[in-house]
């Protein structure tokens, strides 16, 4: 057995790199998707209409008690039954996005939640339907509560794209898995794609951990 | 009492919370222009009844006007019909609240406060917004406090401006529920001489207080409130100098006694 072979990795960097950059890629994609997604589905949980809130709920626990991966064959290989055909890319997107946007949903309500009655108070006092309310004053405080936590779940976002290879999306793991089943490189392949994982995440990480610091220092005019 | 017209008319106003009965029947009468101060000991409904008025709190029955406008609901065909949403928020825009707690909106500058409900609610142009709120603050004395967050401000500063951010909306009468309560001892005189203030100026003002000074000095009418009913109302003179009712000599006595 060889280990970390050099010339197995430089003739295989650029591929790999293909498949980090469409990692990425997808990455981003669910990210802006669920960001918008999961907001409606936490105000449509917190709605005066009841059979929306039960929707939301069901639809939640539905996600939350299914696993990912499961979720995404089943966008992919089982829809076409009835019909619906999507490309792998789309099929990804889609099944990434429902299952994210479910756990997002239940970050930003226990952000929203977090605003005190005051405020509530203090908003309809001036005048303030609950509708404008909502938006020029719960929401811009609850998102920066909840920055950080969205910051970490986009992490692990990032790393559970590689489920996608199931889906044959070919993203870094797909990759390094079509290239060793053809030179049997396990080793150098597969170091390579989590050094490739690493080097995202560990900044990002970083990035959420000095986030987290700057909300908790309060409102503040810029110093400097 | 005076004849001005009534700004504020409250009848026959009921409030549970659960099965407590905390407002049990409040009739008043605020004239235009007149400084009303409640007082009373703690859960005697004083707050619950300032928060009816501007619809916080949902009273089960009673009638309240503002304006000579019955508001919040009204009878039509014989049961109460509740107004909309977007109703109920039209007249609290013209009544100004200022709470114990302040509650300025932390995300946002002390000018971002104030301008926040003039820009978005009553739509008017930011620049003319800018300039009022520039006003209001050198009349609460925080001038250079413009830029400043909440945070960075102490309470009798932020509750300074929360009243700045109440009057930019240009209301009919303001409603201070306990705003001296939750400040140091010495940030209290500073609210209180912007609330003095804002009386002389002849804004109507509903005031519930524990400042048995202010509201000697500055009410034109003190109401004793005890168990969610109004046990006694009149000059402060009379409130304070010679109490008709037992219940608001013992308030009285343990209150100034201190």
């Amino acid at each position: 057995m060889e280990l970390l072979n050099p010339e197995i990795a430089a003739a295989n960097i650029g591929p790999l790199f293909a498949g980090l950059v469409m990692t990425i890629e997808l990455t981003f994609v669910v990210i802006l998707l669920s960001l918008v997604f999961a907001l409606l589905v936490a105000l449509g949980g917190m709605s005066r209409f009841r059979p929306l809130r039960w929707l939301v709920k069901a639809y939640i626990e539905a996600i939350r008690g299914t696993p990912l991966l499961l979720q995404l064959i089943y966008i992919y290989y089982v829809l076409p039954e009835i019909g619906i055909r999507l490309n792998s890319f789309v099929a990804g997107v889609i099944a990434l996005t429902l299952n994210y946007s479910a756990y997002l949903s239940e970050v930003y309500r226990g952000g929203i939640q977090a605003i005190s009655k005051g405020q509530h108070d203090a908003a309809a006092a001036l005048g303030m339907t609950s509708g404008l309310a909502m938006r020029r004053i719960i929401l811009p405080q609850a998102v920066r509560i909840v920055i950080p936590a969205l910051g970490n779940y986009f992490i692990a976002l990032f790393k559970d794209t590689a489920l996608c290879s199931v889906i044959s999306i070919q993203e870094v793991v797909f990759t390094a898995q079509i290239i060793a089943a053809r030179n049997f490189q396990y080793f150098t392949l597969y170091t390579i794609v989590g050094i490739m994982y690493f080097t995202v995440s560990f900044p990002a990480a970083r990035l959420v951990g000095y986030l987290e610091r700057r909300m908790r220092a309060g409102y503040r005019r810029k110093l400097r | 009492m005076t004849d001005a017209p009534s700004m504020i008319e409250i009848e026959g106003l009921h409030k549970h919370f659960g099965s407590l009965h905390v407002l049990r029947g409040i009739d008043l009468r605020v004239a235009k222009g007149e400084v009303i101060c409640i007082i009373g000991p703690s859960g005697s409904g004083k707050s619950t009844l300032l928060r009816c008025i501007n619809h916080l709190e949902v009273a089960e029955a009673g009638r309240i006007r503002i304006d000579g406008q019955t508001v919040y609901r009204d009878e039509v065909n014989g049961s109460m019909r509740s107004h909309s949403n977007r109703a109920i928020s039209a007249v609290r825009a013209q009544v100004g609240m200022v709470f114990q707690q302040f509650n300025l909106f932390p995300h946002l500058t002390v000018i971002g406060n104030i301008i926040e409900a003039p820009v978005h609610v009553l739509r008017r142009p930011k620049d003319e917004a800018r300039r009022r709120a520039l006003e209001l603050l050198a009349q609460v004395g925080l001038s250079d406090k413009v830029d400043a967050y909440p945070e960075e401000l102490s309470g009798g500063q932020q509750q300074r401006a929360a009243i700045a951010r109440a009057l930019a909306m240009d209301p009919k009468a303001m409603l201070f529920d306990e705003a001296t309560s939750a400040l140091d001892p010495e940030l209290v005189a500073e609210v209180l001489t912007v609330m003095r203030d804002l009386a002389s100026r002849g804004m109507t003002m509903v005031v519930v207080t524990h400042e048995m000074n202010f509201a000697r000095q500055v009410a034109a009418r003190v109401i004793f409130m005890d168990h969610g009913q109004i046990v006694e109302e009149g000059e402060p003179r009379a409130i304070f100098g010679a109490p008709r009712e037992p219940r608001t000599r013992e308030f009285l006595r343990t209150v100034l006694d201190r």
